[in-house]
């Protein structure tokens, strides 16, 4: 095999990442900041595959716009999420509120189910992306050059909200101490809505433009929200950078360990996720827990 | 003393069930047993874990391979299928124990995921996604009537030895451990130990659970192992409240009976119990034990050991 065929597989596997960063940055930033774990995650993921659908009407036209709708209902759904359901249980424990998002993602996934149907729902190809690109000689599918161009672009986006505007300082500042952040003056009830918000647009995004290359089922969610975890827990849970970082992995190891052993290609993510966690708990870029007394 | 009245009230109620309630009572006690042995680690020793499928999953398919593939008799896979799980629970334990909080309960999920992958792609060895059917136990236990008592006293057991632990020293340590780690460990407390074996103790009745649960349905699949498996456990012990000892044990039988009446009007369960989980965590976070016992002010069962106590 020559390295036009690596090459190809590298791209697939930075592809596959590229959705998986989307699916688990916005879970990275809610955990970071708000210290809640959403297992809902996956679930708005899916969501935005089923809102697409529903927007274009799974006709290829409206691809583009399809996108932006996903993005702006994600940020509404998600806030509205956070102010009526989150907002109540910020002071419980731990259990509550993973209790709370599961009810979420079993609530989402029977309503998906009433109003699409339990069948697959699939978009066409955009026209733009119809034909293959080719590289070194070899063809290859230019949505996926789209998709890292994506996931590329929002990670910019997101870099430049977080270290560039003050709400962006904020937050970041929410993920380290929220009490002093509070006693500054900062609204940081306002501040949670606007994360949960942006966490939750980001996973639907990440879903909606899935939705050309794979089906989407209601059962999609609980796969989804499982991978984001890995992703975050391998990168630092917290941790932008981190997201990032697990995606890639994540994506390069199902890219090259499905030529090593294509039948335990399955098992790898979560091999990782345990050797991180045994020799790193707090991710590869995530930062040690502070001791508390 | 009530315990014990329960149990016989159990028991005696045995004849004079019907077939399908004999099967339901045999699975909201094998759940309740299933979420007595997470909340073993939850409340006793204030660790979340989210990988108790694992053990359940351990336990079944010990059952499912060994009277299958090795043809051992039903009743001689139980002690197997216990001990299977709980060295595997000492496994992931002595893995998971050194982690906190977050990083416990992920630790936790990665392994049972792991084995779940195992199951789920194993063919030649565990049947895939094709499972383990056809598992019927010989004899009267094949009878859903004398099944359901071996389920019962299965439970019966393990509760008994569940309470007989909550008083012991033993008991008082993973509280201890619970409430201030620091403190404990200056006083002499090995965590380590202590927790490990409170996991590997969680993890054998857990493996007892999906022992029962296998023969109950006659099949095993890697769903046993699947993470939502491990949601169902924790969901059951906050349904019924995991302040309570019995708690999880109600919230299982109340799991049951609501998914029997719900879904005999409507395909949407799902989206109803999370409707209810929703409500109960947001408006009654105490529990249907909680609330129960909250309107009719049983005084002698306030919660003992109230969180900080």
């Amino acid at each position: 095999m020559d390295i036009g065929f690596y090459l190809l597989q590298l791209l697939t596997g930075l592809a596959y990442a590229s959705t998986l960063f989307l699916l688990s940055v916005g879970l990275s930033l809610i955990f970071g900041a708000m210290g809640i774990v959403n297992f809902a995650h996956g679930s708005f993921y899916m969501l935005g595959a089923y809102l697409f659908y529903a927007f274009t009407r799974g006709q290829v036209e409206g691809f583009w716009g399809g996108l932006l709708s996903v993005l702006a209902s994600g940020l509404v759904i998600g806030a509205l999420v956070e102010r009526l359901l989150i907002r109540p249980i910020y002071a419980r424990p731990e259990e509550h509120q993973i209790l709370l998002t599961y009810a979420l993602l079993l609530i989402l996934e029977d309503a998906v189910r009433f109003f699409f149907g339990a069948a697959y729902r699939s978009f066409p190809m955009p026209e733009a992306f119809s034909s293959p690109l080719f590289i070194l000689g070899s063809p290859f599918p230019s949505y996926y050059l789209f998709l890292i161009g994506l996931a590329a672009l929002f990670a910019l986006l997101l870099w430049g909200f977080l270290y560039r505007t003050r709400l962006g300082v904020w937050i970041r500042a929410a993920t380290q101490d929220r009490e002093m952040l509070e006693a500054l003056g900062v609204n940081v009830p306002l501040l949670y809505t606007a994360v949960f918000g942006l966490g939750i647009a980001l996973a639907a995004l990440g879903g909606a433009a899935l939705l050309p290359l794979q089906a989407a089922t209601p059962g999609m969610a609980v796969d989804a929200v499982i991978s984001a975890f890995i992703v975050v827990v391998i990168g630092g849970l917290g941790s932008v950078w981190g997201a990032l970082l697990g995606a890639v992995l994540i994506g390069l190891l199902q890219a090259f360990g499905i030529l090593l052993l294509p039948e335990w290609a399955m098992v790898f993510p979560f091999g990782l996720m345990a050797l991180v966690l045994l020799l790193r708990p707090w991710g590869l870029l995530g930062r040690p827990p502070a001791v508390r007394t | 003393m009530r315990l014990a009245l329960l149990l016989a009230a159990l028991a005696l109620l045995g004849p004079f069930m019907s077939e399908y309630g004999l099967k339901l009572a045999s699975e909201a006690l094998i759940l309740g047993l299933y979420a007595m042995a997470f909340n073993l680690l939850f409340r006793q020793a204030g660790l979340l874990s989210f990988g108790q499928a694992a053990f359940f999953g351990l336990g079944a398919y010990a059952m499912a391979l060994l009277t299958q593939k090795a043809e051992w008799p039903f009743l001689a896979t139980l002690p197997a299928s216990l001990l299977v799980s709980a060295l595997g629970a000492l496994i992931i334990g002595f893995f998971s124990i050194r982690l906190t909080r977050i990083y416990f309960t992920m630790l936790t999920l990665a392994f049972a995921q792991l084995l779940y992958a195992i199951a789920h792609k194993w063919y030649a060895f565990t049947g895939g996604d094709n499972g383990i059917t056809d598992l019927r136990p010989p004899g009267l236990l094949g009878e859903s009537l004398p099944f359901y008592y071996l389920v019962l006293l299965a439970f019966a057991l393990a509760v008994i030895f569940l309470a007989a632990l909550e008083g012991s020293p033993f008991g008082y340590a993973l509280r201890a451990l619970r409430d201030n780690r620091a403190r404990a460990e200056a006083v002499g407390i090995d965590s380590f130990r202590h927790l490990l074996l409170a996991f590997v103790i969680s993890g054998g009745l857990s493996g007892l659970a999906g022992f029962l649960q296998g023969a109950l349905q006659r099949s095993v699949f890697p769903d046993y192992l699947f993470w939502t498996r491990s949601a169902e456990a924790i969901l059951s012990t906050i349904l019924g409240g995991s302040g309570f000892f019995l708690g999880p044990a109600v919230g299982a039988s109340a799991f049951l009976l609501l998914r029997v009446v719900v879904q005999a009007k409507t395909e949407y369960w799902p989206f109803f119990l999370g409707v209810l989980l929703l409500l109960m965590v947001l408006f009654f976070p105490r529990g249907l034990t909680g609330l129960a016992l909250g309107l009719i002010k049983w005084p002698t069962e306030v919660r003992r050991d109230a969180s900080g106590g």
